[in-house]
């Protein structure tokens, strides 16, 4: 298998974004490539991941963005994985630099909705659950998702002020990220006292519908070696699945997709949760992350509230949990949100992260899932 | 009639049909085709009764289209009694969580558009 690298990484802002979602993905595409110092003919294939732009009335975007960049011959695939399919994307791609088929690769996600309004992206986001038991009987995401919540408050001693703070810690971060949607410092009352979205889920629990687009140029060893600028190497990658609906899990405090994944990435990787040094994971809500921190290996279950509660993600301490200010506050263009993990870790460990760096960083995980973690992705990446 | 037209005829009458496989035992709802544990194909029919109580729920009051007239209302995660099934569906008329504390009974009702009905027992 080949060593395979991020050679370079760029995104356009998260927020509400004017241009069409074809623009975007070229936007931050270009980006990418300008940072990798390459020349656009160097890319071998595309991979682009996306799941509402029938939303702006283009699908297909793999051919659109290999034509807006002057190779228009290069295959490209599409991909849709609901809010996990940019780390889907980036794993194929990833598989294919490491299987030898391609020496330089563009992976970018982009998704552009928020022109749309709350009750079609509520009603379209539903179509990612298990519509016959879930969508069709009223589950909006944040309502899976404040089931899994429900479960967390009956099972350990946790509160609402709890999920609070990780909305806190996220907004903190999130203010020194330039292109973050949510640029905004808010208190544990605000949160507490915003509209409720679906019990126990207050609005400032929830992650805001985003546009955005974020790509990273992904090669083999011996292509960034040549190409002489900085590059990170991907040590470890994983996959894993979950029964679709959330009834089909035993327990409801924890998503098994994230489990296996995680272990197969640090099985390849050869390390161990202690060896993560920060990590992009799937905060959607805040529940999420809480969750996510437990499966992934960094508290035992039922204490990464209590990790929370005691400041040991926030930036710079214990393990810096998204520093880029996560879903909650950077912002989910559910299309791009994968490839943008892997953005803030090439930044992070290229030394581009400015004031939300994480300090001595080596070593960093993206955590990415679709639906309520019925599918998933893991990476790690090394700073070479 | 399709299994999920069962499925459906069931729910509406206050049942649950399952597949249970004939090689290991294994239960699962009707949707599955072979079995998550030994991977086996030949399942036999098994109704349960709706009846059981709440896993976890929410109580939804940004809703989905079509919902706006029944909010709020809650989605709730039924575990059955007697198994290990969890099925999900729709029970109307809730509004704060001290009406539908985890551990609540409940049953099936019936089936309409908003999938499975359930109400408190």
């Amino acid at each position: 298998m080949e060593k395979v690298c991020v050679l370079g990484a760029g995104s356009t802002k998260y927020g509400k974004l004017a241009d069409s979602i074809g623009d975007i993905a070229t936007q931050a595409s270009i980006a990418a490539i300008e940072s990798a110092g390459i020349d656009p003919k160097d890319i071998k294939a595309g991979y682009i991941s996306n799941v509402f732009g029938i939303a702006d009335k283009q699908v297909h975007l793999g051919p659109v963005l290999m034509s807006n960049l002057g190779i228009s011959d290069k295959p490209s695939l599409s991909i849709e994985s609901a809010c996990g399919s940019g780390s889907v994307a980036f794993r194929e791609a990833f598989a294919n630099v490491a299987a030898g088929f391609y020496d330089c690769l563009v992976v970018t996600g982009v998704e552009k909705v928020t022109h749309t309004g709350t009750e079609w992206t509520t009603t379209y986001f539903s179509y990612c659950s298990d519509f016959f038991y879930e969508g069709q009987a009223g589950a909006s995401f944040p309502g899976l998702f404040a089931s899994m919540a429900r479960a967390y408050l009956t099972e350990f001693d946790a509160t609402e002020e709890d999920f609070a703070r990780v909305a806190v810690k996220n907004h903190e971060n999130g203010l020194l990220n330039p292109k973050a949607h949510l640029q905004k410092k808010i208190t544990i009352d605000d949160v507490m006292n915003s509209a409720v979205v679906a019990s126990p889920l207050k609005l400032y629990d929830c992650c805001p519908f985003s546009d955005g687009a974020s790509s990273v140029i992904l090669c083999s060893e011996k292509f960034a070696k040549e190409n002489g600028n900085d590059y990170i190497e991907v040590i470890g990658s994983g996959r894993g699945g979950s029964p679709a609906a959330l009834q089909g899990r035993e327990h409801m405090t924890t998503i098994p997709s994230t489990k296996i994944a995680a272990q197969s990435a640090y099985k390849m990787a050869g390390i161990t949760p202690k060896d993560i040094d920060f990590a992009e994971v799937h905060d959607c809500f805040t529940i999420a992350e809480i969750v996510d921190t437990e499966d992934l290996g960094f508290f035992e279950k039922g204490k990464g509230v209590q990790a929370v509660r005691e400041g040991r993600t926030k930036l710079n301490s214990d393990i810096s949990i998204n520093p880029s200010g996560g879903l909650k506050s950077k912002g989910h263009p559910i299309g791009a949100t994968g490839v943008g993990q892997v953005v803030e870790v090439f930044d992070q460990l290229t030394g581009k992260a400015g004031l939300r760096t994480v300090k001595d960083a080596k070593i960093g995980l993206t955590h990415n899932f679709g639906a309520t973690g019925a599918s998933c992705a893991v990476h790690i990446f090394q700073s070479v | 009639m399709s299994v999920k037209e069962q499925l459906i005829e069931k729910a509406k009458e206050g049942k649950v049909l399952t597949h249970k496989c004939t090689k290991c035992g294994h239960l699962h709802l009707s949707n599955v085709y072979y079995c998550q544990n030994c991977g086996s194909k030949d399942f036999q029919d098994e109704v349960l009764e709706g009846i059981g109580s709440i896993a976890t729920y929410t109580i939804i009051t940004v809703p989905p289209a079509g919902f706006e007239k029944y909010t709020p209302y809650a989605f709730v995660v039924l575990q059955l009694d007697k198994t290990v099934l969890r099925i999900s569906g729709f029970m109307a008329g809730i509004s704060t969580p001290n009406e539908l504390p985890v551990g609540t009974r409940a049953k099936i009702t019936g089936f309409d558009e908003r999938g499975i009905i359930m109400e408190r027992q």
